[in-house]
């Protein structure tokens, strides 16, 4: 075999892996457009926050997807459903306008498709976060506590603070950050019905 | 076979040892982080003693992986490339301190995705972590030494066994093009939702699949027959395997996703793809098998074709591996596991590490003029790998499987499936503690000789156990 004719089979070769798998899914799952509802004219799935698109990419720095999936499978293989994961599988459309657009590869701990509708409050999102345990105390989950600024409290906390007993007058207020990732999580959920997955 | 060596191409090359030294560095480094990332998984009360969020593992995990890939075997690879296509070629380089600075320029660019990772977190993309600014300094740094890597490959393409220059060719095109392909669309606006996701699992195939494993297999296919002085038998054989492999293995990834965002046909693609890449590897195995057989004793005796040996039976068993995982019902189970994880182990430090290791033990002393002490490290060094590497990748797969199965069952609690991975988790320790004393094994060994501090028994690596010194195929004073 010449070396030109071996340059032109890998050229070939690659160009039927990119034509293939890029080039089709773009005409496929790169063109796709939301669902408009004639009642209310919003398109579904919503378009999130500018808040909880910043909040997605503190999800993503803080490394929540190397424990969390965002992925919710069909009832046939996987108990996903049966679970209380999500009212309905996850198709390609649901990813629309999430930026960056993830899933995860590991289930360490549960699914988050849907965590917006599961732990719809925006204080049980915090807690969690600054300290996975106060809820759960078996849980795995690390506390992510830097995203919290500690301050002097007057005679009445703020609206924002936690709930939690404080020191010295202190109180423990979300930072900006804290605020865009719980913003992001209560934008997941998948309560609204799509022509390829409706709701059951 | 390695007989056209020129003395201008076994001149010192500093770029060579630049990507080298990096490369163990990296694994070093990498490996000590992996321990701390599973530490944490094992103890999460670890991470309320020490709230730090660098080293925390959400962190850690990203950067052990981006370590692996870019600073310890890519970089490696490359460097034990460098050492060996001038003598394939017997065309010697030039502009030798344009190379050295694409070497040290790759090794910037890891050394920024790692302060990126570390500092700011990953961007969650998958094989793809780090900044813009990182990919043009990896671009940059592989034009010029992949352009210094084709120089001569053409003039020189019938001096040679075929095999190699046919995988090499087919890694330095599919290494831009995927890297190229993922940096636009996945920080661009052009792939919106859904195909994001599709250009990440075609940039992971493309990075392990046709990169990583291509470079592996050019230095099964140059070194094994040299090192055992048997070529391989059947070529036609060869380029089918060769063909099936440059155009199957960038469809290999969609096999990972199970429904979500990924378009169904997509992912049965993905799982044919999988299963006639196996199909591939049996060929390549039946050509390098032959080689092997009858060799136990130069095996057991002389350290490079051991790794080689191990490497080449991870090679089957990686890809026989992902061919099990891709059948349906498997692969509805494993979605989302630590299977996934000890695929990664299985590749990783079994199938490329080893044949890293096997390369850098024969081909060094042939391009440094040094040799090699019979020293003790040597056997910690493989066996201490080589178990490690076992340990982790069984741990893993067995992890997962328990995981999916239990992931399955929706009676079953998170906290308890978390329990159910601790034991797994400590084997998984164990195995990265025995890698990374192996590593440092390594390290030890190949820093001295680099340095010369110990007195060098033989051009080729030996085991302590044997006296006899043979003669190098690849060094230049057997010839």
């Amino acid at each position: 075999m010449k070396s030109t004719q071996a340059l032109v089979l890998v050229f070939l070769a690659l160009l039927f892996t990119w034509v293939g798998q890029v080039a089709l899914g773009f005409f496929q799952v790169g063109k796709m457009e939301p669902i408009l509802n004639e009642e209310t004219n919003y398109p579904t799935p919503p378009v999130p926050s500018g808040l909880a698109q910043t909040g997605a990419r503190v999800f993503a720095s803080e490394g929540c997807l190397e424990c969390h999936s965002l992925s919710v499978r069909g009832p046939s293989g996987s108990a996903d459903l049966n679970r209380g994961w999500g009212p309905r599988r996850s198709v390609p459309r649901d990813y629309l306008f999430r930026e960056p657009a993830l899933i995860g590869q590991s289930r360490i701990g549960s699914d988050l498709s849907n965590i917006g509708l599961r732990m719809p409050e925006s204080k049980d999102l915090l807690m969690h976060l600054y300290n996975p345990r106060q809820r759960n105390h078996n849980s795995t989950c690390p506390p992510h506590p830097w995203l919290f600024d500690s301050r002097v409290a007057g005679p009445i906390l703020e609206k924002d603070a936690l709930s939690l007993p404080t020191q010295d007058w202190n109180q423990l207020l979300p930072s900006y950050q804290a605020k865009a990732l719980v913003a992001y999580l209560q934008s997941l959920r998948t309560d609204y019905p799509l022509p390829e997955a409706p709701l059951k | 076979m390695m007989n056209s060596l020129t003395p201008s191409a076994c001149k010192a090359n500093s770029s060579a040892g630049i990507l080298l030294i990096g490369s163990v560095s990296w694994a070093l480094l990498g490996a000590g982080l992996q321990v701390l990332g599973t530490l944490q998984l094992l103890v999460p009360s670890l991470a309320y003693l020490l709230p730090i969020p660098w080293i925390g593992y959400g962190h850690i995990a990203p950067l052990v992986s981006f370590l692996f890939t870019y600073g310890w075997i890519s970089s490696g690879f490359l460097g034990v490339l460098l050492i060996l296509i001038p003598r394939i070629s017997g065309i010697p380089f030039r502009y030798g301190r344009l190379l050295s600075s694409a070497a040290i320029l790759w090794q910037f660019a890891v050394l920024v995705g790692m302060a990126e990772i570390l500092w700011n977190g990953s961007n969650g993309l998958l094989c793809l972590p780090f900044s813009r600014s990182v990919t043009a300094l990896f671009f940059l740094s592989f034009l010029i030494l992949g352009t210094g890597l084709t120089r001569g490959l053409g003039r020189s393409w019938k001096s040679g066994p075929l095999l190699p220059r046919l995988y090499l060719l087919g890694a330095l095109i599919a290494f831009p093009l995927g890297l190229g392909t993922a940096e636009l669309l996945l920080r661009g606006s052009l792939a919106p939702g859904a195909l994001q996701i599709i250009m990440q699992f075609v940039w992971h195939s493309f990075l392990h699949h046709l990169w990583l494993t291509p470079l592996a297999l050019v230095l099964l296919f140059q070194l094994l027959p040299a090192l055992t002085g048997r070529p391989a038998s059947s070529l036609s054989l060869g380029l089918l395997s060769w063909i099936a492999t440059i155009t199957l293995s960038g469809w290999v990834g969609n096999s990972l996703a199970s429904e979500g965002p990924m378009p169904s046909w997509l992912q049965s693609a993905g799982v044919i793809a999988t299963l006639l890449l196996g199909i591939a590897v049996l060929g390549n195995t039946l050509l390098l098998k032959p080689l092997l057989e009858g060799k136990w004793e130069e095996c057991r005796r002389q350290v490079s074709l051991r790794f080689f040996a191990v490497g080449f039976w991870s090679y089957f068993a990686s890809y026989a591996w992902l061919a099990f995982l891709a059948l349906p019902g498997v692969r509805q189970t494993t979605t989302f596991t630590m299977v996934g994880q000890g695929t990664q182990a299985l590749l990783i430090f079994s199938f490329y590490g080893n044949v890293l290791a096997g390369a850098i033990y024969a081909l060094l002393p042939a391009s440094r003029t040094i040799g090699w002490p019979s020293h003790p490290a040597l056997i910690f060094h493989f066996w201490f790998t080589t178990l490690g590497a076992a340990l982790l990748a069984s741990a893993y797969a067995l992890a997962g499987i328990f995981q999916g199965l239990a992931l399955n069952d929706p009676g079953v609690p998170m906290t308890t499936i978390s329990s159910y991975l601790r034991p797994f988790l400590v084997v998984v320790l164990a195995g990265q503690l025995c890698w990374w004393v192996g590593q440092l094994a390594f390290s030890s060994i190949f820093f001295a000789s680099l340095l010369k501090l110990f007195p060098s028994v033989a051009p080729v690596a030996i085991f302590p156990a044997s006296r006899e010194v043979p003669n190098h195929p690849l060094h230049p004073l057997h010839h």
